[in-house]
């Protein structure tokens, strides 16, 4: 099972090696943003401290949230070219398939995350976290990617074209607009206050927030540990129950 | 029963000999604008961007930096509408490029060719039809504000704002229009207008007031036309009126028509 999981991100792996574009792609987006508010946002914005440092981690959620787009895409490929069928007639692990799918968005999106938070350097971000709290930090942006690349799984193995394999994202990366990832909440009005304090990427850039700046997380670390791991078991369950339907 | 063959080419006989005059240009045009309205009384889909991007924009902006911006909604809303009317007109200009190269490559251009009709009517009918784009973005995002709280000083510099920017608009779709003569395809326009207006309008005193930028972003920001415009817009939306913004607005419109007319329209004979 390890050794054709293995197998496979290694073929998936060389995909995105021979078009290492895509990640140029995935990072263009998040960088305008990520410039667009340092620089012209940013002074008029009243943020706690350094708004670079507030910035980053929701930058980083909506680089995830448009790169998993291409694992739905990818999956629907294979899908469409019967791969997928190929590889049924073949001795691997079942789970194999989906895993190195899962594992290629995690490998190619830590990357893209890498290159996003090496302009932070550039333009001002100034972490204080410990060894210990940078651990904390990637950790949580891989159980988020985790959990968004699982539910990227199902778009890629139900959709019936590649834009609508794709189009699931556009709500994704929306949704750190209404959270406290650009702006405080405190600032906003009632109901979009109450709905971004209450959404899942709230908790997660606030602790991923936290854990950067060195300061203590509070419940919202426990909380978003529990947005991730509710959404990415329920969207695990179905993404493998349609996989398993499909190969039947 | 055997189909007659007409041969592709100039119209022949009494129609070609009747002489193409201002009048029956301007006619020609409007029919040709006409044609544009029904293409999207047919595709409804089309105005998306001048209905959707408005409204949603508007409010995104308004409720979800308003408050970290300027204290609270309302107090945004000054800033924020005419930012927003001046963009999403602005952006809507370049459709104009677009479909005009998507008729030019699906050949519709070849048939109006062969038909006796002033050469340039096509080509001045787009523009003419795009016209309503810019009225329904501008309408929107009006109504927009005012359900929103936004209050102008007066209907007559609201009217005269919203007049403004759709001349500046139909300004530039000139621009577009060229660039959609000359490329080779309707995405390579599409590129090539987000590459031009996104810095112009996001590093514009749009969403901002210009005094909260770094300053070497405030020197751009400072020449920036389209900062130019919204100021003007905001000026006549408010009491203290556009004065010289306005003047520029124009005038710098003026001088795109001047410059990028020639362009497009000589652009598009050579391939009509």
């Amino acid at each position: 099972m390890l050794r054709d999981t293995t197998a496979l991100t290694g073929r998936l792996m060389k995909q995105i090696l021979r078009s290492p574009d895509t990640i140029i792609t995935v990072a263009i987006t998040p960088l305008a943003l990520f410039l667009l508010f340092r620089y012209v946002f940013g002074g008029a914005i009243q943020a706690p401290g350094n708004y670079t440092n507030y910035l980053l981690p929701g930058i980083l959620l909506i680089t995830v949230a448009s790169g998993v787009a291409y694992t739905a895409l990818r999956l629907f490929n294979d899908r469409q070219k019967g791969i997928n069928a190929r590889f049924l007639t073949m001795p691997i692990g079942r789970s194999a398939v989906l895993w190195s799918h899962v594992l290629t968005s995690l490998v190619s999106n830590l990357v893209t995350a890498a290159i996003i938070v090496a302009v932070g350097f550039a333009i001002g971000f100034r972490p204080q976290a410990s060894v210990l709290g940078w651990l904390g930090f990637v950790g949580v942006l891989v159980l988020f990617t985790l959990t968004l690349t699982w539910l990227a799984v199902i778009p890629g193995l139900t959709a019936s074209t590649a834009e609508g394999a794709s189009a699931f994202s556009y709500p994704l990366i929306f949704l750190p607009f209404l959270s406290s990832a650009f702006v405080p909440t405190e600032t906003m009005p009632g109901p979009v206050r109450w709905f971004a304090e209450n959404q899942p990427v709230t908790p997660v850039v606030e602790s991923m927030r936290a854990l950067v700046e060195g300061r203590p997380v509070g419940t919202n670390l426990w909380i978003a540990l529990a947005w991730l791991i509710a959404l990415g078991t329920l969207a695990y369950a179905v993404a493998t129950h349609r996989y398993a339907k499909a190969s039947r | 029963m055997t189909a007659l063959a007409i041969p592709a080419g100039p119209a022949t006989g009494a129609a070609a000999a009747r002489p193409i005059t201002l009048l029956t240009t301007v006619q020609h045009s409007l029919t040709m604008a006409w044609r544009g309205l029904l293409k999207v009384r047919r595709t409804p889909e089309q105005l998306i961007d001048v209905t959707v991007q408005p409204i949603l924009f508007t409010l995104m902006f308004a409720y979800l930096f308003g408050g970290a911006v300027a204290g609270d909604v309302v107090s945004y809303l000054p800033t924020i509408i005419p930012g927003i009317l001046v963009q999403t007109v602005i952006t809507t200009s370049t459709v104009t490029g677009v479909q005009l190269r998507e008729d030019m490559d699906k050949g519709v251009f070849d048939r109006f060719r062969s038909l006796p009709i002033a050469r340039i009517a096509p080509l001045a009918g787009a523009l003419v039809a795009d016209v309503l784009r810019y009225v329904i973005a501008t309408t929107l995002t009006l109504v927009m504000g005012l359900i929103m709280g936004w209050r102008p000083v007066s209907v007559s510099g609201t009217l005269g704002a919203a007049l403004l920017v759709i001349v500046c608009a139909w300004a530039l779709s000139w621009i577009f229009a060229f660039f959609g003569v000359i490329a080779r395809s309707a995405s390579s326009v599409q590129g090539i207008s987000f590459l031009i207006l996104f810095p112009l309008t996001f590093l514009s005193n749009a969403f901002v007031p210009a005094e909260t930028l770094p300053r070497w972003l405030k020197a751009f920001v400072d020449i920036n036309p389209v900062s130019h415009v919204v100021t003007a817009v905001r000026g006549l939306t408010s009491a203290t009126g556009g004065g010289s913004d306005v003047l520029f607005a124009l005038l710098g419109a003026a001088v795109v028509v001047a410059i990028f007319a020639p362009l497009a329209v000589r652009g598009y004979m050579r391939k009509a």
